[in-house]
């Protein structure tokens, strides 16, 4: 299940978080997306560690914790995409179908002529696409 | 899917963006306008900048972002490529197309072009109608400048129609 997602923009400036659990932890989730931000300029910057995924916009798994796994996702304009889920099995693939489904939710939220860049996004239109984004996971490639 | 706009309907925006920034809300203050104009054209290419590059690896270098803008961002825009792409290797790219789309239907008055540099009226007329032309390619130079510093290159963009239907933009990267 997907407890958090977060938009983080060029200037790691916060720029959507929501995160969909029940408990009173987004605190902890937002703590552990801001940590994972080094993570993504690592990769970014050295991507020779990364490997094979060089200059992908997919950066994978970034930090396991115990009980989490977080995946990111940077956009030809540094915009990152972050993932944080509690299943412990994970296909990348159902993580890539995820972001490439974020990542268009994203560009026509910042298309609209009212939305300031480098401003939090504040549609609800937004918000509500990437719930039902959030609740497809893992189900349209069959688990 | 693929949404398209009618190209008259985008030509008919400019020239009347052009014409009311140029005559009604700043008449006397050239340079004003011109920024505004530039200012429209950059939110638009920083829009569709972030549209265009959904689908493609990071790019690693500067060439790279230029050379995705002479292609693909070109043809999403014109359906047709930049013709030609000329470089220094310190920053500044030329981007020559030999029938830019919103140059195509302006009309240049023959006659003035004709004897433009014969008698010093008409030439002034013809440097008239040069400016006036320059004035609706802010917009275009606006564009290329939003798509490229969204993609992280902060440059500085001009046009320069000294022979048209051609149109080359020069873009200079700040170091």
């Amino acid at each position: 299940m997907i407890v958090c997602v977060a938009v983080v923009g060029h200037q790691n400036n916060l720029l959507y978080i929501q995160s969909f659990t029940k408990a009173d932890d987004a605190l902890k989730l937002h703590h552990i997306v801001h940590c994972s931000l080094d993570v993504v300029d690592e990769r970014v910057n050295n991507p020779k560690k990364s490997g094979p995924i060089i200059n992908e916009t997919f950066l994978g798994l970034l930090n396991p914790t115990e009980n989490y796994k977080v995946y990111g996702y940077v956009t030809n304009t540094k915009v990152k995409f972050i993932l944080v889920t509690t299943d412990l099995d994970v296909r990348d693939v159902d993580v890539r179908v995820f972001f490439g489904r974020f990542h268009s939710a994203y560009v026509d939220a910042v298309s609209n002529p009212f939305h300031i860049p480098g401003k939090r996004i504040t549609s609800t239109k937004f918000a509500e696409r990437l719930s039902t984004i959030v609740k497809s996971f893992g189900l349209t490639s069959g688990t | 899917m693929v949404r398209e706009v009618s190209e008259s309907c985008v030509e008919s925006l400019l020239a009347e963006i052009v014409l009311s920034y140029c005559s009604g809300f700043y008449a006397n203050k050239p340079e004003l306008a011109a920024r505004r104009i530039e200012a429209i054209g950059f939110q638009v290419g920083h829009q569709l900048s972030e549209r265009y590059t959904m689908d493609r690896p990071r790019f690693t270098d500067n060439l790279e972002a230029i050379k995705f803008i002479c292609k693909d961002f070109w043809s999403e825009l014109f359906k047709k490529q930049i013709d030609n792409l000329k470089t220094n290797h310190r920053g500044t790219f030329v981007l020559q197309d030999n029938k830019f789309r919103w140059l195509a239907h302006m009309s240049i008055d023959p006659s003035v072009q004709a004897s433009g540099n014969i008698q010093d009226p008409s030439a002034m007329a013809e440097n008239k109608s040069a400016q006036a032309t320059g004035m609706h390619l802010y917009f275009p130079c606006g564009i290329i400048r939003g798509a490229l510093s969204n993609l992280g290159i902060a440059c500085a963009v001009s046009a320069d129609i000294s022979n048209l239907p051609a149109c080359s933009f020069v873009i200079r990267i700040k170091a």
